[in-house]
């Protein structure tokens, strides 16, 4: 539905319609440039410190487990449980200055901050619809439709609510009931409307200031943050006079370069109630921030940094470039909540332990534990928290991105694929040796193996070539080996690797596998060719071997590229016997038809040469 | 064609050539006409025929079967005439073929493979003993099986070969288990007996009932496996002892001949 209202949108934009003049009446002002500039010159932004009013970094945990569900606060500084109580909780909690607010069954609730008990609650009614709440200050505010199905008919009205009493201040009917959010912060509070709208009200009262119109991408989100106000999609639009008709050519959108792993969630979708709850998307998405930059109205990420979390991992990306700058592998357990509270990545796993990560470098800066308890998500009231705890010694990019290959949890093979991609880019030669234990470790998806030998093959790590060739040399001394379990390494790749990185080494543990059983086609072609790149003429008589071994073998007559590989490095090692031999194969009738056509233009080809060889010789 | 050839073979002339009984008897030879006709039938498209000359040339044991045969592996041919001929050179166990038999016991197919090792294990000596271990870890179980049998008709080699044969058996390889009890050394059965319940039952039996066949075995040991085997669901415990029982002389009575009487009188007969 979203999709398409988008649709239209752009439809009507490509025949130079959607101009403000013929936006419908409720939104007849939607992109007008100075009432976004007048509404953002309300917003009080700028402090790096939590909402509550004690200003000290907190984290809000749905606790879930043999305990029951419940709330609990915790003082990430005192590293200490603040409070615990019963609460069933159907959706994130907002939190404001002395109070926190969570959606319960049927119910908005409000709670004192310092103890986590009941101070209010707001039923909601039968015909009514909890589509979201924020809190900003001393005020609730909650989004409600009444009547239609979701999204869809019906009324929908934006009402402040006092965080203390839970009486309602101000109510604000919606011209649609296809509305998202709210956000609130800084004394503004935003709602999304169909998709395409944001309107902007004053928090204290509940005035219309503004309303923008995402002309150009969904505008699916909106967020309040210390720096501003930003919303969008697939990409990030500072809320600006710039972007005030949603212009995604405008300075100030502006969407991360990140690899195809990712998904680029940069906040949750707020038109989606069940977002609206902790659920997998808080585990897999973007984290950001913003450069507090109101003079030119760009949007650039906060030191050009966008950060993914994707389950287990944390990785901080380059939003320019898209190169990686850092990863993190939390160990055993997912991370089920995170926050980017400006210097640090904060996150709370599955089993109850909370970590944070230096933004700029990843290195672990923070750990506490719950004991014995089941997190199911976590709100983290924390900017500004920059914890610097000694938690050992920080692996470096190559380590860390060498322990989420090696992870033994299967699930992530995109983010391994990745891992394995980065880790090529690393230099050193201890990055080709990881790549080695990749190809040699059993049981791995073929793509993986795949993409390990394609990095060997393309590294040029010329001051550990040496090194390298021995290791591979080594990897490649491995056989199958059923009475022990064994199988074999990757050959056919490593043989290609070993052929790219002149691994000459490696050539007699290419010849053993040349003559294994196990050894399949296509690697015996890859070693033919590797063989002969590395010029093994000692290799001749396993290549003899081969081809006369398989020159009849029906296997080869639909595929006799390893035999043809196998003679062609018997034609750029051998001399004149080894051309007899080709000869003679070329003419013996058993010899596979394909092999004895290319034998007969091969030699004829290279005849002139061979015969000068042999004057010379 | 073959079975002129196999005739023509066997009846040199010396072959037929009397020898003083107290000398060592001189190993036949072809005459070399009939053996450059056997090299060009070997060496010629008819695979047939070239199948049934190898086979002659098996069954000859002439000394000088060996060259043509080894010939015909060098060029390559057919699968089935490769079988052939490695299956001839078994025959003639001629220890001077250990390399070529090792390159084709690592060959693709498996059949092939099959008689390179069972060629490699007529050949009596140290030589042979690498390929026969090194072939335990077949990926074919058919190969393995034979690696095993060769194996185990060397009962010095036991030492050296009852660890990768008790590995195979863990794994559940039915093939390598009547080795096993034949080779495996007297400390080995313990860890045998633990492999009930993780391996299949009637593996362990088969391992542990010729283990009871022994001559070096003391019957008290015997006694233990019999209480191991007394254990084992499956028929191939009740038949390893029906067997057993059936190799000990009725006025033997050692324990083991009671203890195993009693097992299988509480499991019944074999069906």
């Amino acid at each position: 539905m979203k999709a398409r209202a988008f649709g239209l949108v752009a439809l009507l934009a490509s025949f130079g319609l959607a101009t403000l003049g013929c936006a419908t009446e409720p939104y007849k002002r939607a992109g007008n440039m100075d009432d976004v500039a007048a509404a953002l010159a309300r917003h009080g932004t700028g402090a790096a410190r939590p909402a509550n009013a004690g200003g000290r970094p907190l984290a809000f945990l749905a606790l879930a487990g043999a305990k029951g569900p419940r709330l609990a606060a915790y003082d990430l500084a005192d590293k200490r449980v603040l409070w615990t109580q019963p609460a069933d909780l159907k959706a994130r909690v907002e939190v404001g200055a002395d109070f926190v607010v969570h959606a319960s069954a049927n119910a908005l609730v409000g709670r004192d901050l310092r103890a986590g008990g009941e101070r209010w609650r707001r039923a909601i009614a039968a015909d009514e619809r909890l589509l979201g709440y924020a809190a900003d200050g001393a005020t609730a505010f909650v989004l409600v439709q009444k009547g239609g199905a979701h999204l869809h008919g019906g009324t929908a009205y934006l009402a402040a609510i006092d965080g203390t009493t839970g009486a309602e201040r101000w109510r604000h009917e919606l011209p649609s009931a296809n509305a998202g959010g709210p956000t609130a912060g800084g004394g503004l509070v935003a709602v999304l409307l169909q998709s395409q709208y944001v309107a902007i009200l004053d928090g204290a009262t509940g005035a219309e200031l503004a309303t923008v119109l995402s002309n150009e991408e969904a505008a699916t989100y909106v967020r309040a943050l210390p720096e501003g106000v930003f919303f969008g999609s697939s990409g990030v639009f500072r809320l600006s006079r710039a972007t005030a008709a949603g212009s995604r050519k405008s300075a100030g959108y502006v969407a991360a370069k990140l690899p195809e792993f990712v998904r680029p969630v940069y906040w949750f979708d707020q038109y989606r109630p069940e977002q609206g709850d902790y659920s997998a998307l808080d585990r897999n998405r973007v984290l950001w921030r913003m450069t507090p930059n109101k003079e030119d109205e760009a949007a650039r990420f906060r030191d050009d940094l966008a950060v993914v979390h994707n389950f287990r991992f944390f990785f901080g990306f380059d939003s320019k470039t898209g190169a990686l700058r850092w990863a993190y592998n939390h160990p055993s357990t997912e991370a089920v909540s995170s926050a980017d509270v400006g210097d640090a990545i904060l996150f709370a796993t599955a089993d109850g332990e909370l970590g944070a990560l230096d933004a700029k470098t990843g290195r672990r800066t923070y750990a506490a534990r719950l004991p014995g308890e089941v997190v199911r998500g976590v709100t983290f009231d924390a900017e500004g928290f920059a914890p610097h705890d000694a938690t050992g010694a920080s692996p470096t990019l190559s380590e860390a991105l060498s322990s989420i290959v090696w992870d033994p949890d299967r699930r992530f093979w995109d983010v391994k694929m990745f891992a394995i991609e980065a880790l090529a880019g690393q230099p050193g030669g201890e990055v080709t040796e990881q790549l080695l234990k990749i190809t040699e470790q059993e049981g791995l998806p073929p793509a993986v193996y795949q993409k390990a030998g394609e990095a060997l093959i393309a590294r040029k790590d010329a001051g550990s070539a040496a090194a390298s060739s021995e290791m591979l040399a080594h990897v490649l001394e491995r056989h199958a080996d059923y009475a022990e379990g064994r199988s074999a390494p990757a050959v056919e790749i490593l043989a290609r690797a070993a052929g790219a990185m002149k691994a000459k080494a490696a050539a007699p543990a290419l010849v053993a596998h040349l003559r294994r059983p196990e050894t399949t086609p296509a690697a015996a072609a890859a070693i033919a060719r590797a063989l002969a790149a590395l010029e093994a003429t000692d290799a001749l008589p396993a290549l003899r071997d081969f081809l006369t071994m398989y020159r009849a073998d029906p296997i080869y007559d639909g595929d006799p590229t390893a035999l043809v590989a196998a003679s062609e490095a018997m034609l750029a090692l051998g001399g004149q016997s080894e051309r007899q031999l080709l000869l003679y194969l070329s003419e013996e009738p058993r010899t596979v038809q394909a092999l004895r056509a290319h034998l007969r233009r091969a030699l004829a080809q290279t005849a002139s040469r061979a015969a000068a060889a042999a004057a010379a010789e | 064609m073959g079975l002129v050839l196999v005739l023509a073979l066997t009846s040199t002339a010396s072959a037929k050539k009397a020898a003083p009984v107290a000398e060592k008897k001189a190993p036949p030879s072809v005459p070399k006409e009939k053996l450059d006709k056997v090299r060009e039938i070997l060496l010629d498209e008819d695979d047939a025929a070239a199948i049934d000359a190898a086979k002659a040339l098996g069954q000859s044991g002439a000394a000088n079967a060996v060259e043509p045969l080894l010939e015909t592996l060098s060029v390559g041919g057919s699968p089935e005439r490769t079988e052939a001929a490695l299956a001839a050179l078994g025959q003639l166990a001629v220890p001077s073929t250990l390399d070529v038999l090792e390159l084709y016991a690592g060959n693709r197919t498996p059949e092939i493979r099959r008689a390179a090792i069972k060629a490699i294990g007529a050949i009596k000596g140290e030589r042979s003993l690498g390929p026969l271990l090194t072939a335990l870890g077949d990926a074919a179980p058919d190969v393995r099986a034979v690696a095993a049998d060769a194996l185990a008709a060397r009962k010095a080699e036991g030492a050296v070969a009852g660890p990768r044969l008790l590995a195979l058996v863990k794994r559940n390889d039915l093939g390598a288990a009547p080795a096993l009890g034949q080779l495996a050394a007297p400390d080995l059965v313990p860890q045998l007996a633990e492999l009930q319940g993780a391996v299949d039952d009637n593996v362990v039996a088969t391992a542990l009932g010729e283990i009871l066949k022994r001559d070096d075995v003391r019957d008290g040991l015997r006694v233990d496996v019999i209480h191991t085997m007394a254990r084992l669901s499956g028929e191939a415990s009740t038949a390893a002892l029906v067997e057993y029982l059936a190799t000990i002389p009725a006025k033997d009575d050692r324990p083991s001949k009671k203890e195993a009487q009693k097992v299988v009188d509480e499991k019944g007969t074999v069906k």
